[in-house]
């Protein structure tokens, strides 16, 4: 294309938005090394010491450990429960197929304050008709990640799945393998890189979900995430900042990972 | 409107070049096929024409106009697109009008054009309809309206009847030509289909990975192709390897020496002679034609004609129409005869 | 595709597990609060048992809580406005690149803000926009301003941070929109004489339509019901939906209030939602 004055505005406008999405998480990650007590700009200096004040404070230490906890067993139930489903929905044909394909995203769709509020307050109605406390506790955490983390699976496996289509199975068939032959031999090789994804993104969503688990921690019992959220209504300084970076850093690891197994450009 | 000249274009994609120095000139008002195989680069050419492409190096003239820097909504070119692209949002009469909004015509004008258009292309009836409506041959006759609603210097088609069924196809290549004969435009059309390109382009390039092979008539082509390519690419040929001894002699591989017409250089080459003008029989041919023993690989009855596969003795497959009306007979398989061929029917290519 | 009959392993052992968690701890616990927003408020029970459309009466008329709904109307407004205008040209120039490694690379800067968590994402806009933050450190040092600005807290910060939230799903509906017009009908545009910029708004946009409709309904849906934005970025002073359920439900405990509220903003974005599939399905490609 020939350049001209038009196509360069155009590059700079395209690259100041990108500017735009990516300049705070930059800067807080620098923030997190100011040697200043208070944030100031430009910093006098460098350090490390605020991340090991992080780890010192209860609140960040015990959250960051939850919220590790609570996502891989998020995603553990998010993958046991998905998976299935998916094979069920995109293999199978049966009444009401459409329609359970959208309940079982519906989490994705539902506004997460929503949901957080309705959890909550059912939570508390199954306290009340059976004493068993799902509020402040892991477990009712936990559920509600793993719900969070269904639509990702969902869709992700589903995708794998449709790409590919059944005929690579119907094949298998053809040539004399029974269901569970077919599934380990030729489904489950197709879905692996679909599945690996689901893995990853739903420990993405459950680590750094808020809204839900607003609602539903309690005292020891709270995500990084909130924990976050609790020290900023009060406090702005490079401690926080260092908090924030090691789940930028945690985010972008597994971010990474992910990129071998699945083409980010085109899982969305 | 005027001709369309190019001198020495290349479009080179890293080392690759898709059109290697090509140099030709079209007609004003001539009707140009730009024949070849996928990929020799002549969809490049035609995109070069219009200004999609940037070329490596070389220009691009208008007549007098030099246009190689000209960015395409410049050009005044007139394209017609392979599956047309018409636009889905709006109707027919829009479509057409598109190109005249932005020349800044007013919607008197705009209206008079349109009608005029459609008319032309016999599709007045159909102008508030939307393009799913209409079938491929009313798509490609929008299309053409549309390119040349804005009175363009050239007019360019990209593979304009490839979409269309067998038949669709013979009855909008005529019409087209004749469309584009009426308005003594000079166009440019790209094509696979030599049929198409032979039945009514006024000449032909032939394109072969990048580089111009030949530029003539289509009698040009078939009766005088300058290369190897050409030859076989054009109808059907056949091929005998051998060297040019002397002028108009000719040694063929397995030892029988024949004679041709024209001009070519000692040395290894092949002589060529088209199926149509060859016989096969026990022995007995003209004096001084070119003669060659063959056996009998099968034989095939196509009604007006009658199809020999043979092989002669160096190996060589060719192969030999003759008319049903000649009471051409068929002949069992392994038969020995004789090929033969008048000396000025055959020509020789590297 | 199997017919039922012929698979031995039948499609209802897989689906039901799922099934069973969506429905119990997502479909009912909304039920249960659609439920609730039809009750009343009591100090003792914190519940009275009855039916009543009170609440949603009071949502509606009570000059405070119309304020709340009609000015985090106004800011989800403004931020997909401005979302679109932003995304729209990241999202056409995403589509139309022509080097797989950029576009790939263009995505991944797109989407990794938003995988970063509302919680991160505030904070670093507190970072940048703070008394102290990088802006005003910047204006300070270079002698602009003698006295920190406030651009924290107010409802400026507030669109400027959900604009961030928003941007990444913006440009992800309209790019694979993009994506599905063929090129081809750019340049027919074109050598009919209408200059790249022209063709993009005059060829493109028209047809992306319904795409720009889909991506203006998540938007207006995420900014209406944004917790951690508007709670940090705005400040006590900012009022918005998303905190104001929180508040009603977890600190003042009126349930049937802050369901009723909940609710508001479920049929907002359900709403939105069937009208862009809608309008969605009707797309040209």
């Amino acid at each position: 294309m020939p350049t001209s004055a038009g196509r360069v505005l155009f590059l700079v406008f395209v690259a100041a938005v990108f500017l735009f999405l990516v300049a705070p998480l930059v800067v807080i990650v620098w923030a997190s090394f100011f040697a200043d007590k208070i944030l100031t700009f430009p910093p006098s200096g460098y350090t490390l010491a605020w991340y090991a004040r992080a780890w010192q404070l209860p609140d960040f230490a015990s959250g960051f450990l939850m919220s590790v906890q609570v996502a891989i067993c998020a995603t553990l139930g998010s993958l046991l429960l998905g998976v299935p489903a998916a094979l069920a929905v995109e293999r199978f044909r049966f009444p009401g197929r459409e329609p359970l394909r959208q309940i079982l995203l519906a989490p994705m769709y539902v506004p997460a304050i929503v949901a957080g509020a309705a959890v909550y307050l059912y939570f508390v109605q199954v306290e009340i008709a059976t004493e068993v406390q799902l509020t402040a506790t892991f477990p009712g955490v936990m559920i509600a990640h793993t719900m969070v983390g269904l639509p990702w699976t969902m869709r992700l496996v589903c995708a794998s799945l449709a790409t590919t289509g059944s005929i690579a199975e119907e094949a298998a068939q053809s040539l004399g393998a029974n269901a569970l032959q077919t599934f380990f031999y030729v489904t489950l090789p197709i879905i692996r890189p679909g599945v690996i994804a689901a893995a990853l993104f739903s420990f993405i969503a459950s680590f750094t979900e808020l809204e839900m688990s607003l609602f539903l921690v309690g005292p020891g019992k709270t995500t990084l995430p909130i924990a976050i959220v609790n020290y900023l209504e009060w406090n702005l300084d490079s401690t926080i900042a260092a908090v924030a970076t090691v789940q930028i850093l945690i985010i972008g690891a597994v971010l990474l990972a992910s990129d071998r197994f699945v083409n980010l450009g085109k899982a969305f | 409107m005027s001709g369309v000249t190019l001198r020495n274009l290349i479009k080179a994609y890293g080392e690759l070049r898709a059109v290697d120095d090509v140099s030709l000139e079209i007609r004003e008002g001539e009707l140009l096929a730009l024949l070849g195989p996928s990929g020799c680069g002549k969809t490049t050419t035609l995109r070069a024409i219009a200004g999609f492409v940037q070329p490596t190096s070389g220009t691009v003239h208008f007549g007098e106009r030099d246009v190689t820097a000209v960015p395409v909504h410049k050009r005044n070119v007139g394209m017609v697109f392979q599956g047309y692209a018409l636009f889905p949002h709006l109707n027919v009469a829009k479509n057409v009008a598109f190109g005249l909004k932005v020349r800044g015509w007013d919607k008197q004008r705009v209206r008079k054009r349109v009608t005029e258009m459609l008319e032309w292309v016999q599709l007045a009836k159909l102008s508030e309809r939307r393009a799913r409506e209409l079938s491929g041959g009313q798509q490609q006759r929008v299309a053409l309206a549309r390119a040349m609603a804005i009175k363009p210097e050239v007019l360019l088609l990209d593979e304009p009847f490839s979409a269309l069924d067998a038949k669709l196809r013979l009855q909008m290549r005529t019409e087209i030509r004749q469309l584009q004969r009426e308005a003594g435009i000079t166009s440019v059309f790209v094509t696979h289909d030599q049929d198409e390109a032979m039945a009514i382009a006024d000449r032909i390039g032939v394109i072969n990975h990048g580089r111009l092979e030949q530029l003539g008539s289509a009698e040009d082509l078939y009766k005088r192709p300058v290369s190897r390519f050409v030859a076989g690419f054009i109808g059907k040929c056949n091929f005998i390897e051998g060297r040019v001894t002397a002028p108009g002699r000719f040694a063929a591989a397995g030892g029988v020496e024949l004679r041709f017409a024209g001009q070519h250089a000692a040395g290894p080459a092949a002589l060529c002679f088209r199926p149509e003008h060859a016989a096969v029989g026990p022995g007995t041919a003209a004096a001084g034609d070119n003669r060659l023993p063959v056996s009998v690989k099968s034989v095939t009855y196509l009604g007006p004609a009658t199809e020999y596969e043979l092989i002669s003795e160096s190996g060589e497959n060719l192969l030999v129409s003759a008319s049903s009306a000649s009471g051409a007979a068929a002949a069992p398989q392994g038969e020995r005869l004789v090929v033969s061929w008048r000396p000025e029917d055959c020509f020789v290519v590297d | 595709m199997v017919e039922l009959q012929e698979r031995r392993l039948k499609p209802g052992a897989l689906v039901i597990p799922a099934l069973l968690l969506v429905s119990a701890f997502l479909l009912a616990p909304l039920a249960l609060i659609l439920r609730f927003s039809l009750d009343l408020y009591d100090p003792a029970q914190l519940m009275q048992g009855v039916f009543s459309l009170d609440n949603y009466v009071k949502v509606f008329t009570d000059p405070f809580y119309t304020q709340v709904l009609g000015f985090t109307a106004q800011i989800a407004a403004l931020s997909t406005a401005i979302c679109l205008l932003l995304g729209y040209p990241v999202a056409y120039f995403i589509s139309r690149s022509h080097s797989e490694r950029l576009r790939s690379l263009l995505i991944i800067l797109t989407v990794l803000p938003l995988l970063m968590g509302n919680a991160v994402r505030s904070a670093a806009w507190m970072v940048v926009m703070g008394s102290s933050g990088l802006i005003n450190g910047l204006l300070l040092a270079v002698g602009i301003i003698e006295e920190p600005v406030k651009i924290l807290y107010t409802p400026t910060a507030v669109v400027i941070g959900l604009v961030s939230v928003l941007l990444p799903f913006a440009i992800i509906t309209l790019q694979s929109v993009i994506d599905s017009i063929p090129a081809s009908l750019e340049e027919a545009g074109r050598s009919l004489g209408y200059s790249p910029l022209r063709t993009m708004v005059a060829v493109v946009m028209p047809i992306s339509l319904p795409g720009i409709v889909a991506a203006a309904a998540i938007c207006f849906c995420l900014a209406m019901n944004a917790y951690a934005t508007p709670v940090l970025i705005g400040g006590p002073s900012v009022h918005m939906m998303g905190p104001l359920v929180y508040q009603q439900i977890a600190k003042v405990a009126n349930w049937p209030f802050g369901s009723a509220l909940a609710w508001v903003l479920m049929a907002v974005t359900l709403v939105l939602t069937v009208v862009s599939t809608t309008y969605l399905s009707r797309r040209y490609f």
